[in-house]
């Protein structure tokens, strides 16, 4: 038998963690390198297992390993991945490495600290990984507790407020996902928790509404969409850096990976009827929080709302039924992933030496932290989809897939694709106006009193340089990102293109048919 | 000659490669770089140098007849999706390459001089240099797509430069706004680049014409939407070339440095929304409306820029109404179908503008000698006059740019503006009369600025205008900027009245910034002589694709010098008529300006104040926006959240009330859970 690479990936930093109550560490440096090798061997690990293993032109299912758990009540330990989890469990990898990395001042009860990052670190993979649903309910569930305990312990002065509505948020949410996916076990005539098995259930259109209605409120908490959405950023608002990094880069892909892999995937006939919600609530999310940014006084509920107006590109890319827009829905958790993590990681620098997230108490703090000034000026280009970063292709392709829709019609089209640009101009508004605030001008004497502004230091260059690199390498060639998960997003576009009315393949075509003619192969051509 | 076109993205490689070699200095060994200074402007003027040089051998091979050259690459796939990158190098774009990289070099020699002093001197060579990769980028792209990514690009590069001087208020300030605005006309370009692909399934331009030409001749698309999508496109040039309504960012970023101004927001990216209409030109040509609403758009702003100029004081500012104003031209010249006139005005305008704004870093730059490095004061023509006599030759180069830009014969000016008024005749007669008229007003306001910086007396010692000019700026920060800097800033301006001793006397610039004055002079004067009516071979050269162009023995023949006469004739006139004016009260100060402004006060202070435009945005787009935007956050924060924390509220109350009720919640809890899914499963499988 071959190695079991993804229950290797999401064990070892569990079982790791478990060794960090003994690892000796007098000087208060052991551990924290201690939980960075882990990290790096793992994700090295992640990105070799897939190097050699996955093949890219597989739509399926791949490397799965299947054992029985507890036979009787049908759970068995199943996971693997395909194009959807893939670049999610990388994106994991990397993520949480580096905010290991960014974790390093670090020292309030540090044990139980990377006990716990290193636990979110297994748990976070396993979310995407595993395909029974009893186990994803499980791993949801557990990765909840390690967060939760990050923010009520090295959470801001507001914590234990922030971290029981995180609490009651998401589990309240996960409540939806047990009683939706005992359902869809106890269906039809076999009993099983097989997410694939489960998916060629044929299961009647009002079942699948009531599903996919309690699926949309457990994953709208988490991605998160509104008026679901204000548990996070009291959430932000009282993280440190790290949990941060791990909130906004990951914690809120799973809302949107689950949407994908559960809505979409297993109940299509409902994602029909659901879809333009979607799209409305997507857009509601551009401008709502877009709007509700620009007034936030506070840096970090600042960024938090940010995040919540580029999740809505997600919902309107996965109504689209479009390849594009499914691939440009994908492309946005990814990259939304890699700048809201750089985003939130900047804010933690910046507190580190003001002191205060509000921008009133800011100004002209560019002048002694010019590493500082760079590197907030790149993310935040990043975040406002300048072109050349990750941000604006996700965007375009969503855009792009969602007006060529076939599936709406075109007064729809023309509203929605409008409306969402709107978001076009509001973002740079917020984020602009933010950097003059803190950045620009003549420096704040009150706080250069206070506070001795360092510039960034080699380790925090580091971080955001190392989460520059594919943000703008996936914006100057995004095929490097999209071709490892085209495959699975096609198969899944066209498997729920059969379930909408209306909608034959010959439309489809004759819709492409100027992009495919447009498109000779790509060869010198002179005229 | 196959290899020098394959290797032809090297032209906006190059420079990017010595922006990512100096940035990459700057972030890793920031104090090296710094004290290496000139060696990094070696690194960035020589590869800016060879892109130029790249840049002439293709418009030498493309003037032999070389056929047009194309190379593309797919880029994004989604399924059957594929989106392509490139370049594409033909006539059109070699003349635009070759414009970039002239400016762009000698714009950089000149940053040797000007920002000599300046600690961020390496930062700026940094940015000019992206700037300069991102602009040649956006010139020959083969697509809608990509001249989407590098128009967006450049307009980044813009705000970086523009917030160079981070520290000041008003520069912070203005690069936002420049953000901002041009983010309103990318929007509407990217919607209408997003129907237009809808509509014909492409990016390509001459396929997006084609293709909904079609469409619109047999019904598939209506004429209607299709001229929506025209003018959205139109939206993107209407914000990146300054154009009425979305203007008002360009004379606020003049806040940065002055070599920036003349590359930047003078020959290059502000020309970049008059090269996409030529670019779209195969779209627009084939929809009548969208052509008016371009002709018009420029005639406004022509006309707009130039009344506002006429009383500017900061010369700078001056310059940049001038440059919307000139921008207004060409898209007018392109809105009446004239896409030679329009391309050879740019070009035209490109050197002489570029160096009107260099000529008057320079006078900055002697001003600051004399006034301190305050830009309210070494800016303000009031302070200046009778420079001449200390920097000849900025003055006699800054002359032969007035003289090019008024249209006096046989100056640059004067033939590209001459080809665009006889265009706009033929096209419609009230255009003609907006651009007659604005050509007299130019000539006035610029010979106006002339006299007052290089005639007369100087006054830069005057220090009770001064006081009176440095007063009157400090209510006048930044949109939303802090009250509390204000006193800051009083006292600033206070303690610099008295800490340091300055010369007297302005002085000549140093050879690093006179160089490219001089050197921008020559096509400045002679570059016109390719644009003649009777011998044009700038149009013979660059055309509207499909245009059949006359050879220029037809083009000899058909001239008719009773029609260029009198065309030529009358706007010379009316450039004639403004400079008599400016002479007698600039000059020979026989007309009092001042008792005119009072007889006329409302139209003085509608000019002085730039038709209140940035008030009306201000109370309308800036304060509505905050206000709409705290709105929804009180929404936010005491309807969505409030509703969530009362429930939070209930259920904490009966999860009270439980713990007495009941003493194993858990098995509550999942008893609750298999009720329900019992309920469900038995309901659907029952029904």
């Amino acid at each position: 038998m071959d190695f079991p690479w993804l229950t290797f990936i999401i064990l070892f930093p569990i079982a790791a963690a478990l060794l960090v109550p003994v690892i000796p560490d007098k000087d208060g440096k052991t551990l924290r390198w201690y939980a960075l090798v882990v990290g790096l061997i793992d994700f090295v690990t992640i990105v070799w297992a897939f190097y050699s293993q996955y093949d890219i032109n597989e739509s399926g299912l791949q490397m799965v390993e299947r054992y029985a758990w507890l036979p009787q009540i049908q759970l068995y330990w199943s996971v693997g991945v395909d194009g959807l989890s893939m670049p999610l469990v990388i994106l994991t990898g990397f993520i949480t490495t580096l905010a290991i990395l960014a974790a390093w001042p670090v020292s309030f009860k540090p044990r139980l600290f990377y006990f716990l990052m290193l636990v979110m670190y297994g748990g976070q993979i396993a979310v995407f990984a595993v395909q029974d649903m009893m186990l994803f309910f499980l791993v949801w569930e557990l990765e909840l507790i390690p967060v939760y305990l990050i923010l009520s312990i090295w959470g801001g002065k507001k914590r234990l407020y922030a971290a029981t509505k995180f609490i009651i948020y998401t589990a309240g949410g996960s409540l939806f996902i047990l009683i939706a996916a005992l359902t869809m076990a106890f269906y039809g005539d076999n009993f099983t928790f097989d997410m694939q098995a489960i998916a060629e259930k044929d299961i009647p259109a009002t079942m699948q509404l009531w599903l996919y209605a309690a699926f949309l409120i457990a994953y709208g908490v988490k991605l998160p969409i509104f008026p679901l959405h204000t548990w996070l950023p009291d959430a932000h608002g009282e993280a440190t850096a790290p949990a941060h990094m791990l909130l906004a880069g990951i914690l809120l892909k799973m809302g949107g990976y689950a949407l994908i892999r559960m809505n979409v995937g297993m109940l299509p006939d409902a994602h029909v009827t659901f879809a333009p919600v979607l799209v409305i609530l997507g857009v509601v999310n551009i401008i709502y929080a877009a709007l509700t940014s620009f007034a936030q006084r506070n840096l970090k509920r600042k960024i938090a709302y940010s995040s919540i107006s580029h999740m809505g590109f997600v919902l309107i890319g996965i109504a689209a039924f479009t390849d594009l827009g499914m691939s440009g829905a994908v492309l946005q958790m990814v990259s939304h992933g890699l700048i809201g993590a750089s985003l939130f990681f900047l804010v933690g620098c910046t507190y580190d030496r003001t002191h205060t997230l509000m921008l009133d108490e800011m100004g002209g703090v560019g002048q002694s932290m010019k590493k500082t000034f760079a590197m907030w000026t790149a993310c935040a280009m990043a975040s406002l989809a300048l072109p050349g970063m990750s941000g604006f292709v996700a965007e375009l392709m969503v855009f792009v897939g969602f007006a060529t829709s076939d599936a709406y019609s075109l007064t729809f089209r023309v509203a929605i694709v409008c409306l969402a640009a709107i978001g076009v101009i509001l973002t740079p508004i917020y984020l602009l106006s933010m950097l003059r605030e803190l950045l620009y001008g003549p420096e704040n004497k009150e706080l250069t009193a206070k506070e001795a502004l360092v510039d960034a230091e080699p380790r925090e260059i580091f971080v955001i340089g190392s989460l520059l690199v594919p943000i703008i390498g996936i914006g100057l060639y995004p095929k490097i990102l999209t071709q490892i998960y085209d495959a699975t997003t096609i198969q899944l576009v066209a498997r729920l293109r059969d379930n909408v009315p209306g909608l034959e393949d010959a439309k489809i075509a004759a819709a492409l048919e100027g992009a495919t003619v447009q498109q000779a192969p790509p060869v010198v051509d002179r005229f | 000659m196959e290899a020098i076109y394959q290797y032809a993205w090297l032209i906006p490689v190059l420079p990017l490669l010595g922006a990512t070699i100096v940035g990459l200095g700057l972030i890793s060994y920031n104090e090296v770089t710094n004290r290496l200074r000139q060696a990094n402007a070696v690194v960035i003027i020589s590869s800016i140098g060879i892109a130029m040089t790249y840049s002439f051998a293709l418009l030498a091979s493309q003037i032999q007849g070389h056929a047009p050259y194309r190379y593309s690459f797919d880029w994004a796939t989604a399924g059957d999706f594929h989106l392509t990158m490139g370049f594409v190098i033909d006539p059109i774009v070699s003349v635009m390459l070759s414009i970039v990289t002239t400016v762009a070099l000698l714009v950089m020699i000149y940053t040797d001089g000007y920002m000599s002093h300046d600690p961020g001197y390496v930062r700026f060579y940094s940015y000019l240099s992206l700037f300069s990769a991102s602009m040649l980028g956006l010139v020959i792209s083969p697509n809608l797509v990509q001249i989407y990514i590098f128009w967006e690009l450049v307009g980044m590069c813009s705000y970086l430069l523009i917030g160079f001087w981070f520290d000041r208020a008003a520069a912070a300030a203005a690069c936002q706004k420049a953000f901002v605005t041009n983010r309103v006309g990318d929007f509407g370009f990217l919607l209408g680049m997003l129907g237009l692909f809808w509509a014909t399934g492409s990016f390509e331009f001459t396929e997006i014409g084609e293709r909904l030409s079609e469409s619109i001749a047999n019904g598939s698309i209506s004429a209607g939407l299709a001229t929506l999508f025209g003018i959205l496109v139109f939206l993107g040039p209407v914000a990146k070339s300054a154009q009425f309504p979305l203007h008002v960012w360009l004379p606020d970023a003049m806040e940065g440095p002055t070599p920036i101004s003349a590359l930047i927001h003078a020959a290059t990216m502000v020309a970049a929304g008059v090269f996409l209409i030529a670019r779209m030109f195969p779209v627009f040509e084939h929809l009548p409306t969208v052509m008016d609403t371009i002709a018009w758009t420029g005639a406004i702003t022509a006309f707009l820029g130039a009344s506002i100029a006429i009383t500017q004081n900061d010369i700078k500012k001056g310059l940049a109404y001038s440059t919307m104003s000139q921008l207004g031209y060409m898209v007018m010249a392109m809105g009446v179908g004239a896409y030679s006139a329009g391309m050879f005005h740019l070009m035209t305008h490109a050197y002489f503008k570029a160096m009107l704004f260099l000529g008057s870093g320079s006078v900055i730059h002697g001003m600051e000698a004399v006034v301190g490095h305050d830009p309210v004061l070494a800016q303000d023509m009031r302070l200046m006059g009778g420079l001449r006599k200390y920097m000849p030759v900025t003055a006699a180069t800054f002359g032969i740019g007035t003289l090019a830009i008024c249209g006096v014969p046989p100056f640059a000016g004067f033939w590209s503006k001459d080809e665009i008024l006889s265009s706009a005749f033929h096209a419609n007669p009230a255009l003609w009369a907006i651009g007659w008229l604005t050509a007299g007003i130019t000539a006035f306001y610029m010979f106006r600025m002339y006299f007052s910086t290089f005639e007369g007396e100087f006054r830069g010692g005057d220090m009770a205008m001064r006081k009176q000019l440095k007063l009157a700026t400090l209510p006048n920060f930044g949109p939303g900027a802090m009250d509390v800097r204000e006193l800051d800033a009083t006292s600033e301006g206070e303690d610099e009245g008295h800490d340091d001793h300055h010369d007297s006397e302005p002085h000549e610039s140093p050879t690093t910034m006179v160089l490219p004055l001089v050197l921008l002079a020559i096509p400045s004067a002679l570059i016109g002589f390719l644009g003649m009516p009777f011998a044009n071979y700038f149009e013979a050269f660059v055309h509207a694709p499909g245009e059949v162009v006359p050879t220029l023995a037809e083009m000899a023949e058909e001239f008719d010098i009773v029609e260029f006469g009198i065309m030529a004739g009358s706007s010379v006139g009316v450039g004639l008529i403004g400079i008599s004016l400016a002479v007698l009260m600039y000059l020979q100060r026989k007309i009092d300006p001042s008792a005119i402004a009072k007889k006329i006060e409302p139209l003085y202070n509608l000019s002085l104040n730039k038709w209140y435009f940035d008030e009306i945005y201000d109370a309308l787009f800036v304060k509505g926006s905050r206000r709409l935007a705290r709105q929804v956050m009180e929404v936010d924060y005491r309807i969505v959240d409030g509703a969530v924390n009362l429930t939070g509220l209930a259920t904490l109350l009966s999860g009270e009330s439980l713990k007495y009720f009941e003493t194993g919640r858990a098995q509550f809890y999942a008893l609750t859970i298999f009720a329900a899914v019992l309920g469900i499963v038995v309901f659907f499988g029952v029904s």
